[in-house]
């Protein structure tokens, strides 16, 4: 699949005030990933949301859907946006088939048919004919995704997706945004603060901080450039001195573990083997040794504290 | 835009708060004729009654503080009865339409009714985060909020329409059905006692009471879109309407007062030749209403076409 960008941010920048809170944000999301959006409380995430959503006036710059200006050609780069923007926030007072009804009337072309076929798809059919307020929050953001792919949108911005989901629930999503990503070349457009689930679900990161863009990357990538890892090292509890002597000569610092032979050396992947080598030759009997993988969150933190 | 507004429709009539207005409207319309119906006393002869109600009014005429609304009644009231008494024109035996005219009352209640509902309709989007999924979507602001207008219009036309219904149906089950071409004497714009159609008569009391109407609910519609805030919305709303009420007496002394929406908001006082001021006249009113209208409609279009939605 051609790969073509249904997003571009074109030096997207919000002030409020005299506070710059979305500072010339410059890149593409692609057809057909899953695109993770990353970063602290107040970063600028939700600003940059809303202002691809024409919720919130962009101050200088532009944001292109499908090539379409979401400030000077609103109805026509909209057309092809579903989401759900924080909250799943639906009619209480509505039944849930109301509530998909009235953004469906909102859209030309969507009939009855891809409503019944949306409820299957999001698993609500059972409940789909109840009061909103009724729904748990599970319930609601499944109902907030259905109203979100109605219309069969070209790009599906999901703000912090899993939230209320079970864990089954989640592991589902995750499964059916690649589906809508891979299969049909959605752009999937996720902002979460739970790491390890963008780790799963994500195809590419990017990086928020500050209203800056830090980081655009694969995720694999991601995570593992640059990478020192953590290796740990379980000796004879009498030769732990003799070792900790020996990764000196490395150069390497070993921070002593929970146990009494117990070892973590901050060190690259690569330099194990010559670890292991050293250690044999100088007879240190070695019980365990593995390298810990980095994961999406060890990298996140590791940048914020950089970038601090 | 027929979506957006069945849209709008469908968001009104599911909501309590909407059978509950639509209760009371009915059951406070119905109680007023029942009630009429039950103080009344049967005339066995008009013309010793007229010359009661003459001595009545004269008596009145001769209090000081009556206000100058009063005054002006028991005037007309008085060169009506007596009119009656010289042309031996008897009063006009009851009928829904005549009971209908004396309701004119029924018309503020719908008028708060409707305030309640128009206040809610752009501010509850706000309170509940549902405006956020409203606005992205094919359509531009402007036309979600005209169809929200347009959605709160047609309720209270509705609920005009429903007490007018109730109002005839409750009567006609007393006084029969009524003949269109019944007349009875009015003062006509000039002040002179004129036979006039009555059926013609309460159509044009309720139908131009849709102006009025209509000018609070934009003003409700506004203070909800402007501030989204929809306690704040009935609150001023209401509060204008009753000091309104008190600023038509004043607008009798003060001639810039009748320039505001207060004294020509009550289409009543045409019918019963009560104007405020002399030279106000009903076309009057009803451009000073219609240049509110736009103002008010106007102010909350460019809010809320412009605002950030945070």
């Amino acid at each position: 699949m051609k790969q073509q960008p249904i997003v571009q941010f074109k030096h997207t920048t919000k002030i409020i005030g005299r506070k710059t809170i979305v500072n010339d944000l410059n890149f593409d999301v692609l057809a057909g990933e899953v695109f993770g959006f990353l970063g602290p409380n107040g970063a600028g995430k939700t600003t940059t949301i809303r202002m691809m959503v024409g919720l919130i006036k962009i101050s200088r710059g532009d944001i292109l859907i499908n090539g379409h200006s979401i400030a000077s050609q609103f109805e026509q780069a909209i057309r092809h946006v579903g989401g759900i923007v924080e909250n799943p926030d639906l009619y209480k007072y509505l039944t849930g088939y109301q509530n998909l009804k009235h953004y469906a009337r909102m859209v030309p072309g969507i009939s009855k048919k891809r409503i019944n076929e949306i409820v299957e798809q999001v698993g609500l059919k059972e409940r789909i004919h109840d009061k909103v307020s009724s729904y748990s929050l599970g319930m609601r953001q499944r109902l907030g995704i259905a109203q979100a792919l109605l219309h069969r949108p070209a790009l599906l911005i999901l703000d912090e997706p899993t939230n209320g989901l079970d864990p089954a629930g989640i592991r589902e999503l995750r499964n059916n945004l690649k589906e809508l990503a891979h299969q049909e070349g959605v752009a999937v457009f996720v902002s979460s603060h739970l790491l390890s689930e963008m780790q799963l679900m994500c195809d590419k990161i990017a990086v928020l901080q500050k209203g800056k863009l830090v980081s655009i990357e694969n995720v694999q990538a991601f995570i593992s450039k640059d990478s020192i890892s953590r290796v740990y090292l379980e000796v004879e509890a009498s030769q732990t001195e003799l070792t900790k002597m020996l990764i000196a000569d490395l150069n390497k610092t070993a921070i002593a573990g929970s146990g009494p032979n117990e070892l973590w050396i901050q060190m690259n992947k690569d330099e194990v083997p010559e670890l292991n080598k050293l250690l044999l030759e100088n007879g240190v009997r070695v019980l365990s040794i593995h390298v810990q993988e980095r994961t999406l969150e060890d990298k996140f933190l590791e940048m914020m504290e950089e970038e601090q | 835009m027929i979506g957006l507004i069945s849209n709008e429709m469908m968001k009104i009539v599911n909501r309590k708060l909407t059978w509950i207005i639509l209760f009371l409207l009915i059951a406070i319309t119905a109680g007023s004729f029942v009630m009429n119906k039950l103080t009344e006393e049967p005339v066995s002869d008009w013309r010793a009654e007229q010359s009661e109600l003459i001595e009545r009014y004269q008596g009145q005429l001769e209090i000081d503080e009556l206000s100058p609304q009063m005054h002006a009644d028991t005037e007309n009231k008085l060169q009506i009865a007596n009119y009656r008494l010289e042309n031996d024109i008897a009063p006009v035996s009851e009928n829904p339409w005549s009971a209908l005219l004396r309701f004119s009352g029924l018309i503020e209640m719908v008028i708060i009714f409707a305030i309640v509902i128009a206040a809610d309709v752009v501010s509850r989007e706000y309170t509940s985060g549902t405006i956020k999924l409203l606005l992205i979507r094919p359509h531009s602001r402007s036309k979600i909020l005209f169809s929200k207008y347009i959605s709160v219009a047609v309720f209270a036309l509705c609920m005009l329409a429903i007490v007018f219904v109730t109002g005839y149906g409750v009567s006609a089950m007393f006084y029969g059905f009524g003949n269109l071409d019944t007349t009875d004497l009015f003062l006509n714009a000039g002040g002179e006692v004129t036979e006039m159609n009555v059926f013609l008569q309460t159509v044009k009391m309720y139908g131009l009471s849709f102006l009025p109407i209509l000018s609070y609910v934009t003003l409700s519609f506004a203070i909800s879109t402007i501030l989204r805030n929809s306690a704040l919305a009935v609150g001023i709303s209401l509060f204008i309407m009753i000091v309104g009420n008190s600023i038509i007496e004043a607008t009798s002394r003060i001639s810039w007062l009748k320039y505001l929406p207060f004294a020509n908001s009550d289409i009543s006082l045409y019918i019963f030749h009560l104007p405020a001021r002399p030279e106000m006249t009903l076309g009057f009113s009803l451009t000073v209403l219609a240049v509110y209208i736009a103002v008010f409609a106007g102010l909350s279009w460019m809010v809320f076409k412009k605002r950030d939605t945070a």
